[in-house]
């Protein structure tokens, strides 16, 4: 008996995806690409309101950091436009090279902060960044699926 | 749409981040092969027979600077050519888990102050951002939509607005000089006419001045687009017309941001990194606050006892009549809709920050198997049980609005009949008579046709035409259009669409809850209704004050911007919401002057009067801003009642509401649009962005001895009965 229930419990462990929580962008200062900081009351059982602000905080400013206009956009400019453009199949662009540091960023907060929770962050970008997906995990412990938990209590006890 | 094929009940296969395959045309690669031919052609023969002479007896340097510009000229065609314009990817499925039945064609946000109407895109699922267009060549939402090229074969968007520019700069210059170097050779080989050399020189001296016309034309209304921060789209749908445009910087910080900026990422066909990250229980929890826990126990559905009995009775009333027409709904969304306002669509918590819920909404196309509409009509009776009419404020409070009033906005008639919007897909053959805008004669290369010009114009077009403005998603395959809505009286029209689409459910209940003999004031009462938050007073989004004064009624309406108003609720809401309320605080007040002419049929009597309310409004909440005249209706909680006072007049109010135009929506960026386009033939409305707003003038007069009581004073602890769109009329409480 223990060992098939163990596979079982095993396999019913890994969590299903209870709903998605869509944070928007925030347009009110144009199409610079903000999303925002409000925090979903989806999450409020989920999650401290003050680490996801400041992720979607730190987000922004990744994506600000991305659309400025200054100075190595501005020769990144010229020096593509002097090599007609080639110079794009060897380098990265200055937003590429922000997308990827997000997307590192977003990594680490997921097995930091979010995956411990059963939350996931989706990077924008695949959304083609009008949204940030949180992928809310069903909470097996407080789920109550009885069979389960009686079976991990008694397993968990030997 | 066409060249993606859908499967099954008429959901789209999203697909993980692709464009769908645009079937192979050879027509469209005509003009960008005539392009090239030209180009590449006639600078090769430049090269061949007109530059050895010059840089032997004028300067060698001639060819070498005509190579260059020349290939600079190649390298953005071929950049603007190839390159990802700013494509969105399909929106996957489970960001559009919302009923199609009851989403609203618009939402609105602010950029700036200024109210922008985002619309859904129904090929692409999703609620286009800002100045995202969707292209019916390319079968795609593209970002920073400026204009489909034909000469390039290509959108130009975001990505590749630069190398468009520098496109036509280079080829400007690149012409002036084939064309001076040649008459250079020309003049020095006037005894040489004849041969092969000088020949050749002719002609391309010709193609060369014959194609600068255009192209300088195009190069300088570029610049000017570039410097003033627009796009073609928005300049010949004429959006800014004698407003604001909010999406400008000044004009260096506009130039520095087409030429310098950083060249932004391809969002369709990015590689994707694997999810190493592994999710599994038990989860930790954060310690749930008091605050928490209290809009936890609003959130469970009983509202406001206040209210309740209303809501229940006229509830039964519903139900009773709608539960033998069809089958109870399935479990599902039920689930969906434990009592918590649910969120967990991008909609939802997009109309989140919206201030305000909608009270009316249009209804997205019914993709789904009949089955979801059963859910979709009866839901909102379960969904508003308990619920009060201040639904949409405690809403607010919890930070979900949306869910709560788009239930109850489907109660008891509550769809707004809004005449089916057809051609919402493509939007092609729509933009056509969009495109009357100033356009520069270089504009040639532009698919005037309107095929580039997508949603805006097409839709702004079809409001004024006054036929297919309807705001409903849901009717994007069918053309009803005015004339439906007028045939079919009181009725609702949506209904009638949907009855299209679903014939053996959903609109039944509906028709039998439908009083013909009842005006249509409903959409204005609950227009009201969600604006009234005597006890929810906290519900209001920041930006308006938590108690809100007297006679504001209005606050919710910020969120939405449905440009569909059937007649009485635009009269309603002029007449009663407006006078209180914030919804033309617009920090615009030039929207709200260039809004304020009345539709030709109307009398126009009625348009002082209503702005008078305007301004009146605008200068009693000017925080507040003005947002779509469209709100949702929030539940019905009110007993139907066969007299109203506001029933002015059964028939009118509901038919014209494709072209009404929406005072509320005039300080909005798309109502500025609809008044651009005043000087096209239009039904009725002027000002109606593209939303074909159902009020007329006309409605708004004619029910003016009704709302004068209304118009002067708050009603104090009253309820007001309002007659809804197909006859139901609702008490509301205020």
């Amino acid at each position: 008996l223990p060992p098939q229930f163990h596979n079982l419990q095993e396999l019913r462990q890994s969590p299903s995806l209870a709903t998605k929580v869509f944070i928007q962008r925030d347009y009110s200062e144009g199409t610079v690409c903000r999303f925002q900081t409000k925090f979903p009351s989806e999450l409020g059982s989920r999650i401290e309101r003050m680490l996801f602000e400041d992720t979607v905080k730190t987000l922004n400013t990744y994506y600000a950091e991305a659309e400025k206009v200054g100075g190595q956009s501005y020769m990144e400019g010229c020096l593509a436009c002097a090599t007609a453009y080639f110079i794009f199949l060897c380098m990265e662009t200055r937003y590429e090279k922000v997308l990827k540091k997000i997307s590192g960023y977003i990594q680490e907060q997921n097995e930091k902060i979010y995956a411990p929770r059963g939350l996931l962050l989706t990077d924008p970008v695949e959304r083609g960044m009008r949204v940030i997906e949180v992928s809310v995990f069903e909470d097996r412990g407080s789920s109550g699926s009885s069979p389960s938990s009686n079976v991990s209590s008694g397993i968990s006890q030997r | 749409m066409p060249g993606f094929s859908s499967g099954g009940l008429g959901e789209e296969v999203g697909g993980p981040a692709f464009s769908p395959p645009c079937p192979f045309r050879p027509s469209r690669y005509v003009p960008v092969s005539a392009a090239t031919t030209f180009l590449v052609g006639s600078t090769t023969l430049f090269f061949c027979f007109t530059s050895p002479w010059l840089s032997e007896h004028v300067s060698s340097v001639i060819p070498i600077y005509n190579a260059v510009v020349f290939l600079f000229t190649l390298a953005n065609f071929c950049m603007a050519t190839f390159m990802d314009p700013g494509v969105f990817p399909r929106a996957e499925e489970d960001e559009d888990k919302e009923d199609d039945f009851r989403a609203p064609l618009y939402k609105t946000v602010e950029v700036k102050g200024i109210q922008v109407r985002m619309k859904w895109c129904s090929s692409c699922r999703f609620y286009r951002p800002p100045r995202c267009s969707h292209c019916s060549v390319c079968d795609n939402c593209v970002e920073d939509f400026d204009h489909h090229c034909p000469w390039v074969n290509n959108c130009i968007g975001r990505r590749n607005y630069r190398h468009f520019f520098l496109f036509l700069l280079s080829l400007t210059i690149h012409i002036m000089g084939v064309f001076g170097f040649g008459l250079l050779y020309i003049l020095q080989h006037q005894h040489q006419l004849d041969s092969v050399h000088s020949s050749v020189t002719m002609a391309t001296m010709c193609t060369a001045g014959l194609f600068f016309i255009p192209v300088a034309g195009l190069t300088g209304f570029h610049m000017v687009l570039v410097a003033r921060g627009r796009t073609t789209n928005e300049q010949v749908t004429g959006k800014f017309r004698g407003g604001v445009n909010p999406f400008t910087n000044g004009c260096l910080r506009n130039v520095s941001h087409v030429l310098c900026s950083s060249q932004a990422p391809r969002y369709v066909g990015r590689w994707r990194g694997k999810q190493t990250v592994e999710v599994q229980p038990p989860f930790l929890r954060p310690p749930l606050a008091e605050a928490q826990l209290e809009a936890k126990v609003l959130d469970n559905g009983i509202q406001n006892d206040h209210h309740s009995t209303r809501s229940k009775s006229s509830l039964e009333q519903m139900e009773s009549q709608s539960a033998d027409a069809e089958p109870p709904p399935p479990p599902k969304p039920e689930v969906r809709y434990p009592g918590l306002p649910r969120a967990d669509t991008e909609e939802s918590s997009l109309l989140s920050e919206g201030p305000s819920t909608p009270s009316m909404y249009m209804y997205r196309p019914a993709y789904s198997s009949p089955q979801r509409n059963h859910t979709a009509l009866t839901h909102p009776n379960k969904m508003i049980r308990g619920d009060s009419l201040d639904s949409p404020s405690i809403l607010q409070s919890s930070r979900q609005p949306s869910y709560r009033s788009e239930p109850s906005s489907l109660d008891g008639g509550s769809v707004i009949g809004f005449a089916a919007r057809g051609g919402e897909r493509g939007e092609g053959p729509g933009g056509s008579s969009g495109t009357g805008g100033v356009v520069a004669g270089g504009i040639s290369g532009y698919s005037l046709g309107g095929r580039s010009y997508t949603s805006y114009p097409s839709s702004l077009v079809l409001s004024t035409g006054g036929s297919h403005s309807s705001s409903m998603r849901s009717a994007h395959t069918h053309h009803n259009t005015l004339g439906t809505l007028q045939s079919e009286g009181t009725t609702d029209t949506s209904y009638k669409s949907l009855a299209n689409q679903t014939p053996q459910n959903g609109s039944l209940s509906y028709d039998s809850l439908l009083t013909p003999s009842e005006s249509p004031e409903f959409e204005s009462a609950a227009h009201e209704l969600s604006p009234q938050k005597p006890h929810a007073p906290a519900t209001f989004p920041p930006a308006i004050t938590s108690s809100p004064p007297p006679g504001v009624r209005d606050v919710p309406l910020q969120g939405y911007t449905s440009p569909f108003l059937s007649a009485q609720m635009a009269q309603q809401r002029e007449g009663q919401l407006l006078q209180g309320s914030a919804s033309f605080s617009s920090p615009n007040r030039a929207y709200l002057r260039a809004v304020s002419p009345p539709p030709p049929n109307p009398p126009h009597a009625a348009h002082p009067e209503t702005q008078h309310h305007l301004l009146h409004q605008d200068s009693r909440h000017p925080h507040l801003r003005a947002t779509s005249s469209i709100r949702p209706l929030p539940p019905v909680s009110e007993q139907p009642s066969p007299s109203s006072p506001h029933a002015c007049s059964p028939d009118p109010p509901v038919s014209p509401p494709p072209r009404g135009r929406s005072l509320g929506k005039s300080p909005s960026y798309t109502g500025e649009a609809g008044l651009q386009l005043k000087a096209r033939p239009m039904g009725g409305g002027s000002l109606s962005g593209g939303g074909g707003i159902g009020v007329t003038q006309a409605q708004q007069s004619t029910c003016r001895p009704g709302l004068a009581n209304h118009s002067t004073s708050k009603p104090v602890g009253g309820v007001k009965k309002v007659t809804g769109v197909g006859g139901t009329t609702y008490k509301i409480s205020v």
